[in-house]
C-alpha cells in the first residue's frame, strides 16, 4: 500500500513535469527549419514522393540502419535467451489438428500476404508504407503458417540467410554512397529517375526492399523462436 | 485542439502505464504496462509534429512539390515515431523472452521472487 | 584517416556476416569477430595518431550527402578518437578473454558483442540527438543480451531488472527529445546548443528529461541497484566492458555532449549528482565483501567522480580533457583489469584473492590497478587529481574539494584493505589454485602495460616533470625487473644505489638538506646492512623499500609543490608496502595508509589553495602568502605533516605499524621515514612562520601538541609489555620533542629539532635492530618472557645500553647535547605550561628505558633461553657502527651542527651558538663534550669497580632455589617481575594513557561502516523497487534542479 502511494506521489511529480511541457507547448503555424528543408528539397534532391520515406531511408538512414540492427539484435538475443539451458525433450505436446479451413485458408492466403508485403515495401517511396510495414506484413504470413502448423520446424537457416544477406546489402549500399555519392547511405548512387514512378528516388526502393526483407526475417525469427517454446 | 487532446491522452497513457509497471508484481503485467506507456510516448511524439489544417507529407497530384511547404505537416516526427515503435517492439520482445525464462527457472512470475542479488 | 562510418559499417557488417556462416563454424566466426574488432581498434588508433601526432583538426562527418541538421552527422575530434580506441580495445581484449564462452554460445553472442562495440562507437561519434537515442537503445539491448554470457543463474534476473530501467529511461528520453526538437526545429546537438534550447519555451523541461535520462545510464546514487546486480552477476569480461566502455566512456561522453546544449547552467546539477554518487558509492562499498559487487560500487563511484569533473568544466579550461581523460582512462584500464582478474578467482569473497600471491605478474597487475584507481603517482589519475584540486581551490569550490577528498580516502581505504587481504590472508580451505590460460593472463598483462604506458603519456603531457623520468623512481622500479636474483645481490645493488645517489646529489644540497640526505641515504644504506641477514629472494622487499627511499630522496630536493607532493605520495606508498610485509601487520599497515593518505590529501588541499591557480608553485613561495588564506594553508599542511610524525591524536597507526614490521624494516620506518614529517614541518615553519587563526597563534598550538606528544608518548611507552611497541611509542615522544623545537620558532629550537633528527635516527635504528635481533633469537617480543640475556648477548646489551643512555639525554652521549640545546632554547620562550609538560616527559623516558634494559638483560635467565646465541652478525654490524657514530657525534657534535647553525642564521639571525674549538657556548653556559665524557667515564668506572668489589662476597644461589607456592596462577606471566612493571605509576598516571584517541577514530570508522551497512539495504534486489528509486531520483532532481 505504501508502495502504491509512493508511486502515485512520484508520478504526480512526473505528471507536473509533463503538465509543464504541455503548458509550454504551442503548435507551430509554419514548418520549422528542418521541416521546411525537407518540404522544399526532398523532391529535387532525393526524388521520393513520400517525404517520410526519404527521411527514413536517406536523411536519417543511419537511424534506420540502427533500427534494423535493433531488430536483428533482439532476434539474436531472443534466440540466445531461449536457448539458454534448454534441454531437448523428445516429448512433444500433442496438439489438435489445425482443421481443413485453417489449412486451406492459410495455403491460399500466405502467398498473397507475402505479395502484399513486397508491394508495400517496394512502393515505400511513393505511398504510405515501406520496409517496416512491408516486413511486418511478410512476417504475418509466417505467423499464419505457424498457427496452422504449430509443430513444424521452420527453416531457421533460410531466415538467418535472408536477414544476414539483406543486412549486408544495406550496409554495402551505404558504403557505396560513401564512395560514389555524397556520403554514407546517399541514395544518389543510382539515377534519381522519373519523379513519382516506381523506378525513382535512386537507391531508396532497393534499400527499402532489403529493409523489408530483413524486417520480415527478423520478425519471423522472433515468432519462430517464441513459438518453439510451446509444447516443451 | 486535436494536438492537445492527443498529447494529453499520450501523457495520461504514459502515467497510467508507469503506475501499472511500478505497482504490479506480475512480470507479464509489468511488460504490458510498459507497452502502454510506450504507446503513450508515441502518441505524444506524433501530436507534437501535428499542424492544424495540413496534410500528410506525401507529394502527389493533390500536394505538388511546389506547394509542399504550405500544405504538409512536419515529416520528421513521423519518421522518428516509426523508429521508436520498432525499437519499443524489440525491447518488449526481449522482455517477453526473459519473462519466459524467468518463469521457467522459478515457476513464478512474481518479481519479488527474483531478489537473490542485493545490497 | 579512415572515415568514421567505415568503423561502424565494419562492426555491423561483421555481425551480419557471421550470421551467414553455418553455426558449426564457430572458429571462423570467432576469427571474423576478432579481426573486425582489431580492425576497428586499428582505425581508432589511426585517428588518435592523426590528432595527437599530425595535429589534425576535428572533423564533421556528414551522411546522405546532406549537411546537418537535415541529415545525421558525426563529429570526430581528439576526445572521440581516444574514447573510440578505448571502447574498441576493451571489447577486443574481452573478446580474447571470452574465447571459450563465445565458442560455447556460438555466433549469436559474437554478433551481439560486435554490435555492442559498434553502438558504443556510435554513441561517442554521433552529433544527432535521435541517432544518439538509437545507439543507446542498441547498447541497452546488447547489454541485456551479453548478461547471458554469465554462468550465474541470477544473471537473467539482473538482465530483466536492467530492461525495466531502460524502458523508463527511454520513455523519458523520447519525450524530452521530441519537445526539444519542437522548441528548436533541429535534432543536431550543436544546432540545439546554438538555438539555446534551455531559454526557449518548454526547452528547460525538455532538456531536463533528456539529461536525467542520460544521467540514469551513469547509475547515479540511489538509482543504481540494478547496476550493482548486473556487475555482480555478469561475466567478468562483460563487466569489464560495462564498467570501462559503456559507463566509463560512452555514457559519460553522451552526458558531456548533452551539456553542450544545457550550458553552464546545468553544470552544477551534474556536479551534485556526481558528488552524491562518488561519496555514497564509496561509503556503501565499505561493508561489501563480494569482489565483483565491490568493483561495481567502485565503478559507480569513479563514474560519479568523472561526472564531477564534467560538471566542473567551466573552471578547468584547457586542462579539462587532461583531467577528465586522466581519471577516465585510469578508471577504465584499472576496472577492466580488475574485472578480468576476478574471473581467475574461484570464489567471490575478497580473501579468496589471496590465491593471486602465487602469480607475481598478476599480483603486480592488481597493485597497478589499485594504484591507478586511487590516483597514486605516477599514474594519470595522480596528475589529474592534482590539476583538479588546483582548479577547484582557485575557484573557491572548497565544498566540492572536501567531499572529493573524503570519498577518495574512503575508496583508498577499502581498496587497500582488499590489497592487504591479498597479501596476508590465507585462502579458504580447498580453494584450488587457479590455472588461467595464458590467453587470459595476457589480456590482464596488456591492461597492466597500458596502465604504465598511460602513466608515461600523462607525465609527458603534464606541465610538471614526468615522474617516470625521475631517476630514483626508475631505480626503485628497476628492482621489479631483478626480483629473480638472490636477496644479497639485490641488497648490494640497493646499498650502492643509495650511496651513489648521495654522492651525486651531495654537492647540490644545502646544509639542512645535507642532514636529511645523510640520514636518508647514508643512514638507509647503513640499515640495509642488516638486510644481508635475510635469505632467499625476498620478493617484494626491495621495490617497496627503494620506492620509499626514492620518495624521500625526491622530497628533500623538491622545489615545486607538485614535486613535493608526488614525492610524499611515493614515500607513503612505498613504506606502506614495506610495513605490510610484517607477519601480523595487515590491520596496522592499513591504518598507517589511511592516516598517511588522509594527511597527504590535506597537504594536497593546502598546496592547491596556496597555488591560487598557478601551474607551478614553488614551495619557497609559501612565504609570500597572506591573510586570510595563509593560516588555513598553514593548518592544513601542518596537520598533514603531523600525521607522518604521529603527533598525539594522529598517532594511533604508529605503534602497530612500527612494532609489527620486520626486523630491518622497523628502523627504516622509524629512524628514517618519520623524518619526512619533520622535514615538512621545518619547511613549513621556515617559509610561513607564525600564522594566526581566529586569533590563536598556530605555532603555539603546535607547541602544545609537541609537549603532549612527548608526555603521552613516553608514558604509553612505559606501560608496554612488547619491547618493539615500547620503542614505537617512544618515537611518538621523540617526535614530540622535535615538533616542540620547530614550533618554538627560534634559532635554537630549530637546531634542537635537527639534533633530534640525527639522534633519533641513530639510537632508534640501533635499538630497533637490537631488540629485533633479540626477538629473532627468543621468538618473542614480550619483555616478561625474557630476562638475563646479558651474558648470552653481550653485544646487543652494549648496543641497548649505549642506546638508552643516548635516548635519555644524560651525559656523556649526544642525547645530552640534544637536551642541552633544548634547555637553552626553552629558557627564552614565554609559554610556561607546555614547557613544564615537556620537562615532565623527561623523567618518564627513564622509566621505559630502564624497563627495556632491565627486563631484557638483567634478572634471571629463562630456562628455554639457555642455549641462545648472540644476534646474527648482519644485524649486529650496523648496531656496532651506530655505537661508533654515537661516540663520534658525542665527542664532536660541531662536525655537522655548526654548519647547520650557520645556515639557520639566515632564517633566525642571532641567538645561535658559539662553536669555538671543541666547546660550544650559548648565552647561558657552555657544553664541552670531551671533559664531560672524561668526567662521566671516570665516575662510571669508579662505581663499576666498587660494585665489583662489593659483590665479591655475595652468595651465589641456583636459579630455581625458591619456594613454590601451592598455587598455580591462571596467567603465569603475571608472576614475572617484568609483567606490569610500572603498576604503581599506572595507578597514578593511567588516566592519561586511556585510549581516548583510539576510541575516537574507532567510533568514526564504526559509524561509517554501520551507516553504510544500513543504507545499502535500499538495494532490495527487487527490480520494481529499483525503478521506483529511479523515478524518485528523477523527481528529486526535478524539484531541486528545475522546480526551485
Amino acid at each position: 500500500m505504501i508502495r502504491h502511494l509512493a508511486v502515485l506521489l512520484l508520478l504526480l511529480g512526473l505528471g507536473a513535469a509533463f503538465a509543464g511541457l504541455m503548458a509550454g507547448y504551442t503548435p507551430d503555424e509554419e514548418l520549422n527549419l528542418t521541416g521546411r528543408y525537407y518540404a522544399e528539397n526532398t523532391a529535387k534532391d532525393i526524388g521520393a514522393a513520400n517525404i517520410v520515406t526519404a527521411i527514413i531511408v536517406t536523411y536519417r538512414g543511419l537511424d534506420t540502419l540502427g533500427e534494423v540492427t535493433v531488430l536483428f539484435l533482439t532476434a539474436t538475443i531472443v534466440g540466445m535467451v531461449l536457448a539458454r539451458g534448454r534441454r531437448e525433450r523428445a516429448l512433444q505436446l500433442e496438439l489438435p489438428p489445425p482443421g481443413e479451413l485453417l489449412e486451406t485458408g492459410s495455403r491460399l492466403l500466405a502467398p498473397l500476404i507475402l505479395l502484399l508485403g513486397a508491394y508495400v515495401f517496394i512502393n515505400g517511396h511513393l505511398t504510405p508504407g515501406g520496409g517496416f510495414q512491408g516486413g511486418a506484413i511478410l512476417a504475418s504470413a509466417i505467423l499464419l503458417l505457424l498457427l496452422t502448423y504449430p509443430t513444424r520446424r521452420f527453416g531457421h537457416r533460410m531466415i538467418t540467410v535472408v536477414e544476414s544477406v539483406s543486412g549486408l546489402a544495406f550496409i554495402s549500399l551505404g558504403v557505396l554512397g560513401l564512395l560514389f555519392a555524397g556520403g554514407f547511405l546517399d541514395n544518389r548512387i543510382l539515377p534519381l529517375g522519373e519523379y513519382g514512378s516506381i523506378f525513382s528516388a535512386g537507391a531508396i526502393p532497393i534499400i527499402y526492399a532489403f529493409v523489408g526483407l530483413k524486417v520480415g526475417a527478423e520478425f519471423s525469427s522472433m515468432l519462430v523462436n517464441l513459438s518453439e517454446t510451446e509444447g516443451k | 485542439m486535436m494536438a492537445e487532446v492527443a498529447m494529453a491522452t499520450g501523457f495520461m497513457l504514459v502515467l497510467i502505464g508507469l503506475y501499472g509497471a511500478l505497482t504490479n508484481r506480475n512480470i507479464l503485467r509489468i511488460i504490458v504496462s510498459f507497452t502502454l506507456a510506450t504507446t503513450g510516448v508515441n502518441l505524444v511524439m506524433v501530436a507534437v509534429g501535428y499542424m492544424h489544417g495540413r496534410t500528410a507529407p506525401i507529394l502527389d497530384e493533390a500536394v505538388p512539390a511546389a506547394e509542399a511547404v504550405a500544405r504538409i505537416i512536419d515529416p520528421l516526427p513521423q519518421a522518428l515515431v516509426l523508429t521508436a515503435i520498432v525499437i519499443g517492439l524489440g525491447v518488449t520482445t526481449l522482455m517477453l523472452a526473459y519473462a519466459y525464462k524467468l518463469h521457467e527457472s522459478k515457476g513464478s512470475l512474481d518479481i519479488t521472487k527474483f531478489t537473490e542479488l542485493k545490497w | 584517416m579512415v572515415n568514421a562510418l567505415i568503423l561502424i559499417a565494419l562492426g555491423l557488417g561483421a555481425a551480419f556476416l557471421i550470421g551467414l556462416l553455418p553455426s558449426r563454424w564457430r572458429g571462423l566466426a570467432y576469427a571474423i569477430t576478432l579481426a573486425a574488432l582489431a580492425a576497428m581498434a586499428a582505425i581508432a588508433g589511426g585517428w588518435v595518431w592523426y590528432f595527437a601526432m599530425e595535429g589534425g583538426q576535428a572533423l564533421e562527418i556528414h551522411t546522405a550527402g546532406t549537411p546537418p541538421p537535415f541529415a545525421v552527422a558525426l563529429h570526430l575530434g581528439m576526445a572521440e578518437a581516444v574514447l573510440t580506441l578505448l571502447v574498441t580495445v576493451t571489447s577486443l581484449l574481452s573478446a580474447i578473454y571470452l574465447k571459450d564462452t563465445l565458442h560455447r554460445l556460438g555466433r549469436r553472442a559474437m554478433a551481439v558483442l560486435l554490435i555492442l562495440t559498434m553502438s558504443l562507437a556510435g554513441i561517442i561519434l554521433t552529433r544527432d540527438l535521435f541517432n544518439l537515442y538509437v545507439f543507446i537503445e542498441l547498447m541497452v539491448i546488447a547489454t541485456a543480451g551479453l548478461v547471458l554470457l554469465s554462468a550465474s543463474r541470477f544473471a537473467l534476473g539482473a538482465g530483466f531488472k536492467y530492461l525495466i530501467i531502460s524502458q523508463l529511461v527511454s520513455i523519458l528520453m523520447l519525450i524530452g527529445l521530441i519537445f526539444a526538437y519542437h522548441a528548436t526545429g533541429t535534432l543536431n546537438i550543436d544546432g540545439m546548443a546554438d538555438a539555446a534550447l534551455i531559454t526557449r519555451q518548454g526547452g528547460m523541461l525538455a532538456f531536463f528529461l533528456l539529461f536525467i535520462a542520460m544521467l540514469a545510464e551513469l547509475k547515479p546514487f540511489p538509482a543504481n541497484g540494478w547496476a550493482l546486480d548486473l556487475y555482480e552477476s555478469a561475466h567478468p569480461a562483460f563487466s569489464a566492458i560495462l564498467s570501462s566502455a559503456i559507463a566509463g566512456a560512452a555514457a559519460l561522453y553522451a552526458v558531456d555532449k548533452l551539456l553542450l546544449i544545457g550550458g553552464t547552467e546545468w553544470l552544477p546539477v551534474a556536479t551534485a549528482v556526481g558528488l552524491t554518487s562518488f561519496v555514497a558509492a564509496n561509503l556503501l562499498a565499505l561493508p561489501q565483501d563480494k569482489d565483483r559487487r565491490l568493483l561495481g560500487y567502485s565503478s559507480i563511484g569513479q563514474v560519479g567522480l568523472i561526472l564531477v569533473v564534467i560538471g566542473q568544466q567551466d573552471i578547468l579550461g584547457d586542462d579539462y580533457l587532461f583531467i577528465a581523460g586522466g581519471i577516465l582512462l585510469s578508471h577504465a584500464v584499472a576496472k577492466a583489469g580488475l574485472f578480468w582478474l576476478s574471473g581467475f578467482i574461484p570464489e567471490q569473497g575478497l580473501s579468496a584473492w589471496s590465491v593471486l600471491r602465487q602469480r607475481p605478474l598478476l599480483l603486480f597487475g592488481f597493485v597497478t590497478f589499485i594504484a591507478m584507481l586511487t590516483g597514486l603517482p605516477p599514474f594519470p589519475g595522480f596528475y589529474a587529481k592534482w590539476e583538479l584540486m588546483g582548479a577547484l581551490a582557485d575557484a573557491d569550490r572548497i565544498g566540492v574539494m572536501i567531499l572529493l577528498l573524503f570519498a577518495a580516502l574512503v575508496e583508498a581505504a577499502y581498496l587497500f584493505r582488499w590489497f592487504g587481504y591479498v597479501i596476508k590472508r590465507e585462502p579458504n580451505e580447498g580453494i584450488a589454485q587457479p590455472r588461467p590460460p595464458l590467453r587470459k593472463c595476457l589480456v590482464v598483462h596488456s591492461a597492466t602495460a597500458i596502465g604504465w604506458g598511460l602513466a608515461w603519456v600523462w607525465g609527458e603531457l603534464s606541465v610538471h616533470a614526468n615522474l617516470l623520468h625521475a631517476l630514483p623512481l626508475l631505480f626503485a622500479l628497476g628492482f621489479l625487473l631483478i626480483e629473480g636474483l638472490p636477496a644479497w645481490l639485490k641488497n648490494s645493488v640497493a646499498i650502492a644505489g643509495l650511496l651513489a645517489w648521495f654522492w651525486l646529489s651531495y654537492p647540490g644540497y644545502d646544509p639542512m638538506q645535507l642532514i636529511f640526505g645523510a640520514v636518508i641515504l647514508v643512514g638507509g644504506a647503513l640499515i640495509l646492512l642488516a638486510s644481508y641477514h635475510a635469505h632467499g629472494k625476498r620478493i617484494g622487499f626491495y621495490p617497496s623499500a627503494m620506492l620509499m627511499y626514492a620518495g624521500l630522496a625526491m622530497l628533500i630536493v623538491a622545489e615545486t609543490s607538485f614535486q613535493f607532493f608526488a614525492a610524499w605520495e611515493l614515500l607513503t606508498i612505498g613504506s606502506y608496502f614495506l610495513i605490510l610485509r610484517g607477519k601480523h601487520s595487515e590491520p596496522h599497515a592499513l591504518s598507517y595508509l589511511v592516516f598517511s593518505l588522509g594527511g597527504a590529501f590535506l597537504i594536497l588541499a593546502g598546496f592547491s589553495l596556496a597555488a591560487q591557480g598557478a601551474d607551478i608553485f614553488l614551495v619557497s613561495a609559501l612565504s609570500e602568502l597572506s591573510e586570510p588564506l595563509a593560516p588555513w594553508i598553514f593548518a592544513l599542511l601542518a596537520i598533514g605533516f603531523m600525521t607522518k610524525t604521529a603527533a598525539i591524536g594522529l598517532h594511533i597507526w604508529l605503534p602497530g605499524a612500527h612494532a609489527e614490521a620486520e626486523t630491518d624494516v622497523s628502523p627504516m620506518v622509524s629512524g628514517i621515514l618519520l623524518k619526512a614529517g619533520v622535514f615538512g614541518l621545518i619547511t613549513l615553519a621556515l617559509t610561513m612562520g607564525k600564522q594566526q587563526l581566529f586569533g590563536i597563534e598556530l605555532t603555539h598550538v603546535m607547541l602544545w601538541i609537541g609537549a603532549l606528544s612527548a608526555l603521552i608518548g613516553n608514558l604509553l611507552a612505559a606501560f608496554q609489555e612488547d619491547a618493539k611497541r615500547l620503542l614505537a611509542y617512544s618515537s611518538i615522544g621523540q617526535m614530540g620533542y622535535a615538533l616542540f623545537g620547530i614550533a618554538m620558532m627560534n634559532h635554537l629550537g630549530l637546531l634542537m629539532a635537527l639534533m633530534f633528527v640525527i639522534n633519533h635516527y641513530i639510537y632508534k635504528s640501533m635499538l630497533f635492530l637490537s631488540v629485533g635481533g633479540i626477538a629473532k633469537r627468543t621468538g618473542t617480543r614480550d619483555m616478561y618472557r625474557m630476562g638475563g640475556l646479558i651474558t648470552l648477548m653481550p653485544l646487543s646489551f652494549i648496543a641497548v645500553l649505549i642506546g638508552i643512555i643516548a635516548v635519555s639525554g644524560v651525559p656523556p652521549l649526544s642525547g645530552f647535547g640534544g637536551r642541552w640545546i633544548t634547555y637553552n632554547a626553552i629558557i627564552d620562550i614565554e609559554t610556561r605550561l607546555p614547557l613544564v609538560i615537556l620537562f615532565l616527559a623527561g623523567p618518564i623516558a627513564f622509566l621505559y628505558l630502564f624497563r627495556l634494559i632491565h627486563t631484557i638483560f638483567l634478572g634471571q635467565l629463562k630456562d628455554e633461553h639457555r642455549k641462545l646465541k648472540e644476534a646474527p652478525f648482519w644485524i649486529l654490524l650496523p648496531q656496532m657502527i651506530f655505537v661508533v657514530c654515537l661516540m663520534i657525534f658525542a665527542l664532536v657534535p660541531g662536525l655537522a651542527l655548526r654548519h647547520v647553525d650557520n645556515y639557520i642564521n639566515q632564517f633566525y639571525p642571532g641567538g645561535g651558538l658559539d662553536w669555538a674549538g671543541l666547546t660550544i657556548t650559548s648565552q647561558y653556559g657552555y657544553w664541552a663534550p670531551i671533559p664531560i665524557m672524561v668526567v662521566v667515564g671516570a665516575i662510571f668506572a669508579t662505581l663499576f669497580l666498587w660494585l665489583v668489589f662489593v659483590n665479591r662476597k655475595a652468595q651465589k644461589v641456583k636459579q630455581f632455589n625458591i619456594v613454590f607456592a601451592a598455587e598455580r596462577p591462571h596467567r603465569p606471566e603475571t608472576t614475572h617481575f617484568a609483567w606490569n612493571f610500572f603498576a604503581p605509576y599506572r595507578k597514578a598516571l593511567g588516566f592519561l594513557t586511556e585510549p581516548y584517541v583510539t576510541r575516537f577514530w574507532e567510533t568514526i570508522s564504526e559509524a561509517l561502516h554501520s551507516g553504510a551497512d544500513l543504507t545499502r539495504r535500499i538495494y532490495t534486489g527487487n527490480g520494481q523497487t529499483y525503478a521506483i528509486h529511479l523515478l524518485a531520483f528523477v523527481v528529486a532532481v526535478y524539484l531541486l534542479g528545475v522546480g526551485l
